[in-house]
C-alpha cells in the first residue's frame, strides 16, 4: 500500500531518515557524554588546554562551515598562523598562484592572545581556592588486598577565547554563501564544537567587511566574522589521586570526675510569671516581700474557702483576683482552710508592670 | 557624421604638425625599435561572456575575450610590497601595479582602444606572463605632461592592476 495510491499527501512529521540505532535520552544519554568524555583514557577526563580548545575551533570552521565554490571546496587554512612563517606556506602550497601567495577564495582563522577569565555558565565564580571533588572510585589493589582509589578533580576554569575568521575571495556570490552558511548554524544564536568528549559553545558575535578597494590596486573582499569559544580549562596535573579508607579506627576516651553542670536556662517570658502561695498543714497566715512592681493575678486556689490580703500591714481586701503590689511591699495572706489537717495553695501569675 | 576639423596652429612660429610628427616618429623608433616593451591586450568579449545577472560577476575562466594584440609601450612595473592579507595573518608579497605609457597614434593605427576593466599581459620571461586588469584607462589626455609642449595630446598612461588567476589567466 502506498499512500501516493491514495492521494494522499505524507503526513509533516514523517522521518525520511531513520536511526537504525535510536538515539538515547535523558539519563542513558548522560552516561553516553561521559563515556564519551573517557574514552580511550583512564577513568579521569583528558586534559582540555588551550591548544586543544583551538583545534576545536578550527574543526569547527571546517567541518560546520564549510562550503563550496563552483564544485570546489573551500580550502581552510587549518592552523592558527603564528610568528613562524614557514608554517603558513605548509597549509597554503595547494592553492598558491605563480607568486607562491595564497589565492582566493580561502579562509583563515586569527585567534586573539588575551583571552580573559570565562563566563561558561556553570563554573564561573561558583567555588572558590581550586577545591578538589570526588569524581570517582576505582578498584586497585595493593598486593594483598582489593581496595579503591578515590579520585578528584578541581572545577573546571573558564575561558573565552575569541577568534576572527577571515575569508578571502573576490566574487560577491562566494560571500554569500559564506554568509548563508554561518547564518544557518547560528540561527540558535550558538553553535558547539566538541573538544575531547565536551560540548563546547560557540557565539557569534560580529561581521564586519575589511575588504580592500583601493583603486589601482588589487581589490579583494575580507569579510571578517568574530566569534567567542566559550570553553573551560582541565588541567590533568591538577588531578589527586588517593587511597580510599579500607579500615575504620573509632576511639572513646572518657574521664571521670564531677559532672559539668549545665547552664540555667533563660525564663520562656520575663515579663509573666507564676508563684504558688503553699500553706502546710497548721499554716494559715503567709507573707512574702515583693522587690518588683508586679501585678498578682489569682489563677486557682485549693482547699481555701476564704483569705484576707494585707499590703504594709493595710487591709487590701478579702477573695480578690487581681492585686496590685508595688516594689518593696511585704503582702501577706491569712486564709481560711476547708480541711486544716490539708495544705492549701493560691497559684497567682504574676505580671511584670 | 562627418567631423569638423580644427587645425591646430597654436606654437606655430616654432612648431608645427611636422616637426609634431618628427618628434613622435623618432620616439616611436626609440620606443619599438630600441625598447620594444611588448604587452598583450585582452579586450573583452563583453556578448560571449556570461556574467551574473546581479553581480555582474563571471565564474572562473568565464570571461571570453576578442583575439589578443600585442602592442608596444613603454612599461614601469611598482615594487612589490610584503604584507599581511588585510587583517588576515596570511603574509603575501604582493606584485606591484604595472604603468603602460602608449602612443595615441599606435592605438590609433592598430584601430584599438583600451578601457576601463581589460586585460593585460607582461611577459615577465619566456614561460611568464603575468596578467594585469585595467584600472586607469588614461583616457584623458588634457593635462600638459601628455601634450607635446601643449601642442597636441599623443600618449595615455594607463595604469593596470596585478590579478589572480582565478580572475584571469589568458585561457
Amino acid at each position: 500500500m502506498n499512500l501516493e495510491d491514495y492521494k494522499m499527501p505524507f503526513p509533516k512529521q514523517i522521518k525520511k531518515n531513520i536511526d537504525l540505532i535510536p538515539n538515547k535520552v535523558g539519563l542513558a544519554r548522560r552516561k553516553e557524554m561521559l563515556q564519551e568524555i573517557e574514552q580511550d583514557g583512564t577513568f579521569l577526563p583528558k586534559s582540555v588546554l588551550h591548544a586543544d580548545l583551538d583545534r576545536g575551533f578550527l574543526d569547527f570552521v571546517k567541518d560546520k562551515l564549510g562550503f563550496s565554490v563552483e564544485g570546489k571546496q573551500v580550502p581552510v587554512v587549518d592552523i592558527i598562523v603564528t610568528t613562524q612563517n614557514w608554517a603558513q606556506f605548509t597549509q597554503t602550497y595547494k592553492f598558491q598562484d605563480l607568486d607562491k601567495n595564497a589565492s582566493p577564495p580561502f579562509v583563515t582563522v586569527v585567534r586573539s592572545h588575551d583571552m580573559k577569565y570565562g563566563s561558561y555558565p556553570s563554573t564561573v565564580y561558583t567555588i572558590p581556592e581550586r577545591r578538589q571533588f570526588f569524581y570517582a572510585y576505582v578498584p586497585s589493589f595493593d598486593g594483598q588486598r582489593t581496595t579503591v582509589d578515590v579520585y578528584q578533580i578541581p572545577q573546571p576554569i573558564p575561558i573565552d577565547i575569541k577568534y576572527t575568521l577571515k575569508f578571502i575571495c573576490n566574487r560577491v556570490r562566494e560571500i554569500n554563501q559564506l554568509n548563508k552558511v554561518v547564518l544557518e548554524r547560528f540561527s540558535s544564536r550558538q553553535a558547539y564544537t566538541k573538544v575531547k568528549g565536551h560540548y563546547i559553545p560557540i557565539k557569534w558575535d560580529n561581521v564586519s567587511d575589511e575588504s580592500v578597494m583601493e583603486i589601482e590596486k588589487r581589490k579583494y573582499y575580507i569579510i571578517s566574522y568574530e566569534f567567542t569559544l566559550v570553553g573551560f580549562l582541565i588541567d590533568e596535573d591538577e588531578f589527586v589521586i588517593k587511597p580510599g579508607i579500607t579500615r575504620n579506627l573509632q576511639l572513646l576516651e572518657a574521664t571521670g570526675g564531677k559532672a559539668r553542670r549545665q547552664p540555667r536556662k533563660p525564663p520562656f517570658n520575663t515579663d509573666k510569671f507564676y508563684e504558688n502561695v503553699l500553706f502546710l498543714p497548721g499554716t494559715t497566715i503567709l507573707s512574702d516581700k515583693f522587690s518588683e512592681k508586679v501585678n498578682l493575678k489569682l489563677i486557682s486556689s485549693y482547699n481555701i474557702s476564704n483569705y484576707e490580703i494585707w499590703i504594709n500591714n493595710l487591709y487590701y481586701g478579702s477573695n480578690s483576683n487581681y492585686i496590685q503590689v508595688n516594689s518593696g511591699d511585704s503582702v501577706r495572706f491569712e486564709v481560711t482552710k476547708k480541711d486544716d489537717n490539708l495544705e492549701s495553695k493560691l497559684s497567682f501569675q504574676n505580671i511584670l508592670v | 557624421m562627418a567631423s569638423n576639423k580644427v587645425p591646430i596652429t597654436r606654437l606655430g612660429k616654432f612648431f608645427g604638425e611636422s616637426d609634431f610628427d618628427l618628434e613622435l616618429e623618432m620616439g616611436k623608433e626609440w620606443l619599438h625599435g630600441d625598447m620594444n616593451f611588448t604587452c598583450v591586450l585582452y579586450k573583452i568579449d563583453r556578448y560571449r561572456t556570461n556574467t551574473d545577472d546581479v553581480y555582474g560577476e563571471t565564474v572562473q575562466d568565464g570571461i571570453k575575450f576578442h583575439p589578443p594584440i600585442e602592442f608596444k609601450a613603454y612599461v614601469k612595473i611598482i615594487g612589490t610590497e610584503n604584507k599581511f592579507l588585510g587583517t588576515s595573518k596570511i603574509e603575501q608579497l604582493e606584485p606591484g601595479t604595472m604603468q603602460l605609457s602608449i602612443y595615441i597614434k599606435d592605438l590609433e593605427m592598430m584601430g584599438v582602444d583600451i578601457e576601463y576593466g581589460d586585460y593585460i599581459g607582461y611577459y615577465e620571461n619566456e614561460n611568464r606572463v603575468r596578467y594585469y586588469t585595467v584600472s586607469n584607462d588614461g583616457r584623458v589626455t588634457s593635462d600638459n605632461k601628455h601634450n607635446y609642449g601643449g601642442y597636441k595630446p599623443y600618449y595615455r598612461t594607463i595604469m593596470c592592476a596585478p590579478v589572480t588567476n582565478n580572475e584571469f589567466r589568458g585561457l
